[in-house]
């Protein structure tokens, strides 16, 4: 049979390169001086700046991960870890320069904003150029800014929380990412406070040789709720991009957070993210994560489920097409009795690009009663493709459900027959079964959502049902 | 016009190495219902197969005439937009793709024109409550999780939706308990005109209790042996497939 | 202390999540090797050369380079099996330990050459209780046709170290079933390692382990598949009671070319003590697109409903316990032709249950 050509991703929209104009652009490599200096142009409070020294060292003494992706193309004296755009932080869209302005256009934000959220961020390389919510919640005592603001205006909950859910010496981009962080949200809900419709961040890299490292801290407290959604693309350069972000999500007894991301960097970019939640008692967190672009990406989000009866769910798509090497998974840490995971991993590899799902599922001793399902499901496009599965499943008491299932394969001939036999062609036919084998993952993404995955799958997949 | 719908000429079929079709001629006009019967192995599966050109089976010889067009080696989307339509005997499972979504989808596909949401919605609904079908099943995704009896009448109420022109039922009638089987009859009744046929392939000959037809095959070690009307069948039924071995 | 570093796995994970390889510690290896002359060798079959030259040079995987090497120097005990018999019969050896007879290196090779047949018991047990030394390297190659059954019995103490690995070579159309009983040891070490060279050719392993007190279990069980329309299929059952640790690290890795290959693996650990640890890695790696591939595992104790169900027919709870143990492990005994075998493994399964 034809092999199937599923056309690249329709990247136009993404790949609109603006001119590399900026305000201030630190030179590159990663020194001291730079530190210093990157903690001067943000005007830090003093336990900011000792915190970014005390990780440049930690940076210094880590090594590169022993395991994965090679990633030994990187090289910090090529990066300039710090971009400030040619404008300040805005709250109505007017006031954001032309050229920024029209770029968030195109990607769908403010129009998204219109229609189906209740706040916007939006980066513009290393600092947050424009950010607004609803007045409704700001009443309700909900906080959403930016992360600069709230170091500045919440200096006693930042402090409490910055880099204690994911420590400084986690591993050498943590480090890294510590040192030189800039941008990124900051988001509490106070107790009680339902948020229904979500929050967005939207994190765009512009600058060619550069990196960025926003930093996201949410705080969901005692039964409130909150759906935040973050997007992040950047136009392709010939020379790798650098992304290390971090987030950090703490939520408080009965509360419930999801976080959905919809990852299309450009095919140039490293994307070496860290995502950790601390899950208190009866409380849930929801990842929800579709992996598109990024030449590299070693991303495996973690749950904590530090509460009795914590939950967490990972859903998760990587779609991995020519030179993309995407290692991605999820990590969860059962330590209370009543606990429960649920992860549901997809991939589809297609032209030479390789999907890797790796995991950690632990149960320690005192997390009696507690349930864990793992399902992964890999998908080849053809023979030149590459898929590997790598769980660890640390099951350290008796008292538990644990049950681990992975299939890998390709499109089976019976089913492409079957749907030829009702007048599909074979492409429609293979789009079909592909997008069906997706939609576990689209469809817990909100209708509304303007920009991203369900229409990288629509346009991916251009021709199937509608 | 010509009331000639498909005619198969000399067709040998084989599956990897193995012969399973040994020269069959077979016609079918339009307004009739053909039946072929036959043992476990003797090629029944085979030839339906061959008719939708499944690429795991290769014709050595011979060809097939739909609509006095040559479709013997047409690709299977082709022959099904032509007008051919099969049953499965094991309908494939496809996740993520609602039964609803999928058969519009094929509609338009097949009729080249656009599908209306609410008119479509609604035919379903009546086809699904004529094949005693739970309509909540249109928003389940294809065949996962339904029971047998559920696939198959799926598959009949595909057949109605699809208005082919000539419809091919694999086994529909097999491992179906009896109202289940007077419900496939009653689709295949409410599907008939003069304008289209039915060729229904069993090894048994439940549905023929319930279901007039015009001619019955005795299909074994793949040749066509025996040809007659309904009362073949009730010998078949009486002795059995022995006396055709040789 | 010396720390040895063994059975890593083709493909690293995360440092912290500590199952790239096994650390082992306070092992005493000996330095000076006795003989070891408890040995019995039934053979049944005049078809089957029995000598000692052996070439076990293209060790790929082993469990380290010093574990290798020395088998490959200082083995007391040195078996070639040469087979050219086409009937199914059986060989047996038997290495019974006791104290003058406690260290066992030994270096064994099978050739099962074209369209032969065979099954081979290899089997290590002590009548005492004793602290025993056992390093090994099984060493099989099946020609193309070649059929073969391997049985591999560990009943010795749990104050044992037991290291072990083996490889496979798989010609076209051969088949090699494998049969894996490991009780003893308080550090059982196996590597296993199968090239499916050749099309068509089959890999079946069945393994069963129990461990108690403070037994730790490392099984790195890896399968190459190369050629078209090979077949892997891994079946691990295990139980756990007391302190006892297992970690399983089972790789199937569809290599280019290795077209409507299939590949499955199945490893369930049922635990018996809150104490008990489960860790497994179930890689699946995959440079083909027409193949198949499935892995499960999982991990907890035996269901309350079924327990309660099994007592209500006047079963005590350990009774109860043991029986449905032993139900999950008759699957793979099953596997097991010779009954007076088979009789003895399930007998040692009772006390060790107990």
């Amino acid at each position: 049979m034809k092999k199937i050509n599923i056309e690249e991703i329709n990247r136009n929209i993404y790949n609109i390169k603006n001119k590399d104009e900026y305000d201030f652009k630190i030179k590159k490599g990663l020194t001291k001086e730079i530190v210093e200096e990157i903690s001067k142009q943000k005007d830090d409070p003093e336990w900011m700046k000792e915190l970014r020294l005390k990780a440049l060292e930690t940076y210094n003494k880590l090594e590169l991960p022993t395991w994965g992706p090679d990633i030994s193309e990187l090289d910090m004296d090529e990066i300039a870890t710090y971009v400030r755009p040619k404008t300040k932080l805005n709250n109505t869209w007017e006031d954001v320069p032309e050229d920024i302005k029209n770029t968030f256009d195109k990607l769908g934000i403010p129009e998204a904003e219109k229609r189906s959220l209740a706040g916007v961020g939006a980066q513009y390389d290393s600092e947050v150029v424009y950010h607004s919510m609803k007045e409704e919640l700001m009443k309700q005592g909900v906080i959403y800014t930016d992360m600069e603001s709230a170091v500045k205006k919440y200096p006693e909950l930042v402090k409490q929380h910055f880099m204690k859910c994911v420590p400084i010496n986690d591993h050498k981009f943590v480090a890294l990412h510590a040192a030189v962080w800039s941008g990124g949200s900051f988001v509490y809900v106070p107790k009680g406070v339902k948020v229904d419709i979500p929050l967005q961040s939207y994190f765009r890299l512009n600058s060619p040789e550069s990196g960025q490292f926003e930093h996201t801290l949410i705080i969901v407290d005692e039964g409130a709720s909150l759906h935040f959604i973050e997007g992040c693309s950047a136009p392709k350069y010939n020379k790798v991009n650098l992304h290390a972000g971090c987030v950090e999500l703490y939520v408080k007894e009965n509360a419930y957070l999801r976080y959905s991301t919809i990852e299309n960097w450009s095919k140039n970019m490293l994307n070496l993210n860290t995502k950790k939640a601390i899950v208190e008692k009866n409380a849930q967190v929801d990842w929800v994560t579709g992996s598109f672009g990024s030449k590299i990406s070693m991303l495996y989000p973690m749950s904590i489920l530090n509460g009795e009866g914590a939950k967490t769910e990972y859903t998760g798509i990587s779609f991995a097409g020519e030179g993309q090497n995407l290692d991605n998974g999820f990590k969860v840490i059962h330590n209370n009795k009543n606990t429960s995971s649920v992860v549901n991993a997809k991939s589809i590899s297609k032209n030479g690009g390789k999907c890797t799902y790796r995991s950690l599922v632990r149960i320690n001793e005192n997390a009696k009663n507690s349930k864990s399902i793992v399902s992964c499901d890999s998908l080849m496009l053809d023979d030149i493709s590459m898929s590997d599965t790598i769980p660890v499943n640390d099951i350290r008491t008796d008292d538990v459900e644990f049950s681990h299932e992975a299939k890998i394969g390709k499109i089976s001939d019976k089913a492409i027959f079957y749907l030829m036999s009702r007048g599909l062609s074979e492409e429609d036919a293979k789009a079909m079964i592909v997008r069906g084998f997706a939609y576990p993952i689209s469809k817990e993404l909100p209708v509304e959502y303007a920009v991203e995955m369900n229409n990288l799958i629509n346009l991916e997949l251009e021709g199937a049902i509608g | 016009m010509s009331k000639e719908l498909l005619e198969i000429k000399d067709l040998y079929v084989n599956a990897g190495e193995t012969e399973i079709l040994k020269g069959i001629n077979l016609k079918i006009n339009k307004g009739e219902i053909h039946v072929i019967m036959g043992p476990n192995g003797s090629g029944k599966t085979t030839t339906a197969n061959a008719i939708l050109n499944n690429p795991i089976y290769h014709k050595e010889n011979g060809s097939i005439i739909l609509d006095g067009e040559d479709i013997t080696n047409s690709k299977t989307d082709e022959i099904a937009r032509k007008g051919v339509f099969m049953s499965f005997q094991l309908p494939e499972e496809i996740p993520g793709i609602s039964v609803r979504n999928f058969l519009k989808y094929a509609k338009n596909k097949i009729t080249g024109k656009p599908v209306k949401i609410f008119e479509f919605k609604d035919e379903l609904k009546k086809y699904m409550e004529e094949l005693n079908m739970n309509t909540k099943n249109m928003d389940r995704s294809l065949n996962v999780g339904f029971s047998g009896g559920e696939k198959k009448k799926n598959e009949i109420l595909q057949m109605l939706i699809l208005n082919p022109k000539l419809a091919i039922l694999d086994e529909t009638d097999s491992g179906l308990d009896v109202d289940a089987i007077k419900t496939v009859s009653k689709g295949i009744e409410m599907f008939k005109n003069k304008k289209n046929a039915v060729l229904i392939i069993t090894h048994n000959t439940k549905i023929l209790h319930s279901l007039k037809v015009d001619y019955v095959h005795v299909l074994i070690n793949g040749k066509i042996v025996k040809t007659g009307g309904q009362d073949l069948a009730k010998k078949i039924e009486e002795n059995g497939y022995a006396q055709y071995k040789y | 202390m010396e720390i040895l570093k063994l059975n890593e796995t083709p493909v690293r994970t995360a440092r912290n999540f500590n199952i790239n390889n096994i650390k082992l510690e306070n092992i005493n290896i000996p330095e000076k090797i006795e003989k070891f002359s408890n040995i019995n060798i039934i053979n049944n079959n005049s078809k089957v050369e029995i000598d000692s030259i052996i070439d076990n040079s293209n060790i790929v995987y082993g469990l380290n380079e010093f574990f290798s090497n020395q088998v490959e120097k200082d083995s007391n005990q040195k078996i070639r099996l040469n087979i050219n018999s086409k009937i199914n019969k059986e060989t047996r050896i038997e290495y019974k330990f006791d104290k003058e007879n406690n260290t066992l290196i030994d270096n064994i090779q099978i050739i099962a050459n074209e369209n032969t047949k065979s099954t081979i018991i290899i089997k290590y047990f002590t009548e005492e209780d004793l602290e025993i030394f056992h390093n090994g390297i099984i060493n099989v190659i099946a020609k193309n046709g070649a059929e073969l059954d391997i049985v591999i019995i560990n009943l010795t103490t749990i104050k044992s170290n037991n290291f072990i690995a083996i490889q496979n070579t798989l010609k076209e159309n051969s088949k090699i079933n494998y049969c894996i009983i490991d009780l003893g040891g308080k550090n059982s070490i196996t590597n296993y390692y199968s090239k499916l060279e050749g099309k068509l050719a089959i890999n079946n392993v069945n393994t069963i382990y129990l461990g108690k007190e403070n037994q730790l279990f490392d099984l790195n069980y890896i399968a190459e598949l190369n050629g078209e329309k090979t077949n892997i299929n891994i079946e691990v059952q295990g139980a756990l009671k007391d302190n006892a640790k297992k970690h399983f690290k089972g790789t199937i890795d569809f290599k280019k070319g290795c077209k409507k290959a299939k590949g499955n693996e199945n490893e369930a650990c049922v635990l018996l003590s809150d104490t008990a640890k489960s860790l497994a890695l179930p890689m699946l790696l995959c440079s083909e697109e027409d193949v198949e591939g499935n892995h499960s595992t999982s991990a907890g104790k035996i269901s309350e409903k079924e327990l309660f169900y099994i007592m209500s027919r006047g079963f005590s709870l350990k009774e109860a316990m043991k029986l449905m143990v032993k139900a999950k492990f008759n699957k793979i005994l099953e596997n097991i032709k010779n009954e007076e075998i088979k009789e003895q493994i399930l007998i040692e399964i009772d006390n060790r249950l107990d």
